[in-house]
């Protein structure tokens, strides 16, 4: 028997000079199955062959969260809005963490994955998705520590917890901007790589994960809320911890700066992702 | 009206070299850095259900058409067109995760070449039996020996079911039986008007295989036309037969014995390198000696067109004695009759000490020839000889 498969990989008529008028984001609806797939790798593959598994997913939020309690608690008092310490830095570096692990892995997905780049064509962004899916895995699992914290804290979550899916989305978006165009750069400037640790160090500090976003001088708010970052997390507390919905002026500075970023990065990746294979 | 399934025309591809290369790729800067037309002005197109051998030495772009047709890359100049669906055995397997089982690698793979789930759902059977690893299909990848994970490779990407299927080399994976069952792909591929390019050095599957052959250097088309010419006329540009083959051979350094022309002639005695199938042929050896040798050994290896040793012999074999006083000898072989099929072949000769250990001379690739015979294309003989032979028919067997 014959089963009739429409092929769906589309015919294609390609100039070199007209190829931006290709249907990038049809052709990515097409191939969400294969996002899916290169998903399941990451996960099988990453907590295969280790002993503590998916715990992984868990112990860098939670380690962060113990060295922040010393250091910002204990030895320095730095405020916390009346909140304990260990879940108001761990509410929120769930999302920091999602955010750090989609960009390391995401900025090396290309030149990891350089065999296939070289060999095979299929719409390279789907490897970054497949990245931040399994990121998105681990943060769910984190965020199984973070209910048990509440109980334990006896915070109560009111409706505004909700925030915190649109919230996420943003964040998505913007981590989405960001590995697009670090892992194209990663392909031609393997320089990315190496920088990569620094400037996730650098970006942490500059984010209230461990400090309040009140902490920041007001002078310097209009600055330091270009980090997208900084109005996301800020309203991830505020819907978790508070009861609040986000602050919208931060979070006004913030989605045009992603909308921008995302579209541009996009073009970006779509132009360079040309010659990877050549340049690889 | 002819059914053109893929076009290129004038395209053009640069490749950017040295440490600019990433600045160039990146910001499209011609003035930067070195530069290499890997395809230059390159127009040709391929119809419906043909079968196309691509030819060429190493680095004539070959590799850069298939990776142009199958999108990996794209052209610098010009553009291209692919009608249908386009599937590649180019690196079966390339996306092959060790961790996972074989199961969940035949739907990575095939998600990978661009195979909806359904669909690698309803042929997951086929590839499996195909494959031949039903039993380690829940076993990781990593455990799989090197066959298997090319078998289960080849298996996910015969039945991606493209219109237009591009092959390199990959004839050559696996056992003989798995091979067979490969060209049986292929075959069926054909019986369904599919459309393939096939790149191979190997002649003979190019010869056996193609409708047409395309013969490319140095990024232009040098001919596309019937199989058999223009795999001649490239050989013929590969060895300068004829020529080369009583070319005085330079004088080896310290060594005893030398070896200082060969030369091959046909039937008629013509050293113009091309022979006849069915007919005599020799090969002239002429030597020098300077100091006493104790009964060295000649020996001839003779190859196919990509120098793949095809078998040889001693003058120990035979027990003949070569002459070993001082000065020049001519010691000749005598092939009777020429039993290669056609192609290009080439010898190799070598003088070997009395135990048959050290090489005291040896002159690969000393003369090469064409043969005109029976060719693999008509696909009644296969390979490279036709060994001597005679059948014998007994009907109604055993009454």
């Amino acid at each position: 028997m014959r089963i009739a498969i429409k092929p769906y990989r589309p015919e294609h008529d390609v100039d070199v000079n007209s190829l931006f008028a290709m249907n990038y984001l049809q052709e990515l609806a097409d191939n969400a199955h294969l996002v899916l797939s290169f998903a399941k790798r990451d996960i099988r593959a990453k907590y295969k062959q280790t002993i503590l598994g998916v715990a992984w997913a868990v112990i860098q939020p939670v380690s962060l969260m113990i060295v922040f309690t010393l250091v910002f608690s204990l030895f320095a008092r730095v405020p916390s809005e009346g909140i304990p310490y260990p879940i108001f830095s761990y509410s929120v570096l769930i999302f920091w963490t999602f955010f750090a692990t989609s960009l390391s892995q995401g900025t090396v997905a290309m030149t990891a994955n350089a065999t296939l780049v070289r060999k095979i064509y299929f719409p390279r962004e789907t490897l970054l998705l497949a990245v931040m899916l399994s990121a998105l895995v681990d943060l769910g699992v984190a965020g199984l520590i973070l209910v048990a914290m509440f109980v334990y804290y006896q915070v109560a979550l009111s409706w505004a917890a909700l925030w915190v899916i649109p919230l996420l989305a943003l964040e998505v978006l913007f981590v989405l901007a960001v590995i697009l165009m670090t892992s194209s750069l990663q392909v031609y400037f393997r320089d990315m790589g190496h920088a990569l640790p620094l400037l996730l160090q650098l970006w942490m500090y500059a984010s209230p994960i461990a400090y309040p976003l009140t902490s920041v001088p007001e002078w310097l708010r209009p600055f330091y809320l270009l980090n997208p970052m900084a109005g996301i997390i800020d309203g991830f507390r505020r819907a978790l911890l508070h009861g609040e919905h986000p602050d919208f002026t931060y979070l006004g500075i913030a989605c045009p700066v992603i909308v921008i970023a995302l579209a541009g990065a996009y073009l970006f990746f779509k132009r360079a992702e040309r010659t990877f294979a050549d340049v690889i | 009206m002819r059914d053109i399934v893929v076009t290129f025309s004038h395209v053009s591809k640069r490749y950017e070299l040295h440490r600019k290369l990433a600045r160039a790729a990146l910001f499209n800067d011609a003035k930067r850095g070195d530069t290499f037309w890997a395809l230059r002005d390159m127009s040709f197109e391929i119809e419906r259900g043909a079968t196309i051998g691509l030819i060429g030495p190493n680095g004539a772009g070959k590799s850069t058409i298939l990776k142009i047709l199958s999108r990996v890359t794209v052209p610098t100049e010009g553009s291209f067109a692919v009608k249908g669906r386009l599937g590649a055995l180019i690196e079966v397997g390339a996306g092959f995760h060790p961790e996972l089982t074989g199961r969940e690698n035949v739907y990575l793979n095939g998600a990978i070449l661009g195979m909806r789930k359904r669909e690698i759902d309803a042929k997951f059977d086929e590839i499996v039996a195909f494959s031949e690893v039903e039993k380690f299909l829940d076993t990781p990848l990593k455990f799989y020996s090197n066959g298997m994970m090319v078998r289960l490779g080849f298996a996910v990407a015969a039945h991606i079911d493209p219109d237009v299927l591009l092959v390199d080399e990959v004839l050559a994976v696996g056992d003989t039986a798995f091979q067979a069952k490969c060209l049986n792909k292929i075959a069926e591929l054909k019986e369904q008007d599919r459309t393939i390019v096939l790149v191979s050095h190997a002649m003979p599957s190019i010869l056996q295989h193609s409708s047409r052959v395309l013969w490319i250097d140095h990024g232009t088309i040098q001919a596309y036309g019937d199989p058999d010419e223009t795999v001649e006329s490239y050989l013929r540009t590969v060895h300068t037969h004829g020529t080369e083959a009583t070319e005085e051979l330079t004088a080896p350094s310290d060594s005893p014995i030398h070896i200082t022309r060969v030369t091959v002639r046909n039937a008629d005695g013509h050293a113009n390198g091309s022979l006849k199938y069915g007919e005599p042929a020799s090969v002239d050896i002429v030597y020098t000696v300077t100091q006493p040798v104790d009964d060295p050994v000649m020996s001839l290896t003779f190859h196919d067109v990509r120098d793949f040793p095809l078998g040889g012999l001693t003058s120990r074999f035979d027990g003949i004695r070569l002459d070993a006083s001082q000065g020049s000898s001519t010691v000749r072989l005598i092939l009777s009759p020429v039993l290669f099929t056609r192609g290009s072949y080439g010898v190799t000769v070598a003088i070997q000490d009395s135990r048959i250990q050290r090489y005291m001379d040896m002159r690969p690739r000393a003369a090469t020839f064409m043969v005109d015979g029976p060719s693999v294309a008509s696909r009644e003989v296969s390979g490279h000889f036709v060994l001597p032979h005679r059948w014998e028919l007994h009907p109604q067997d055993g009454r």
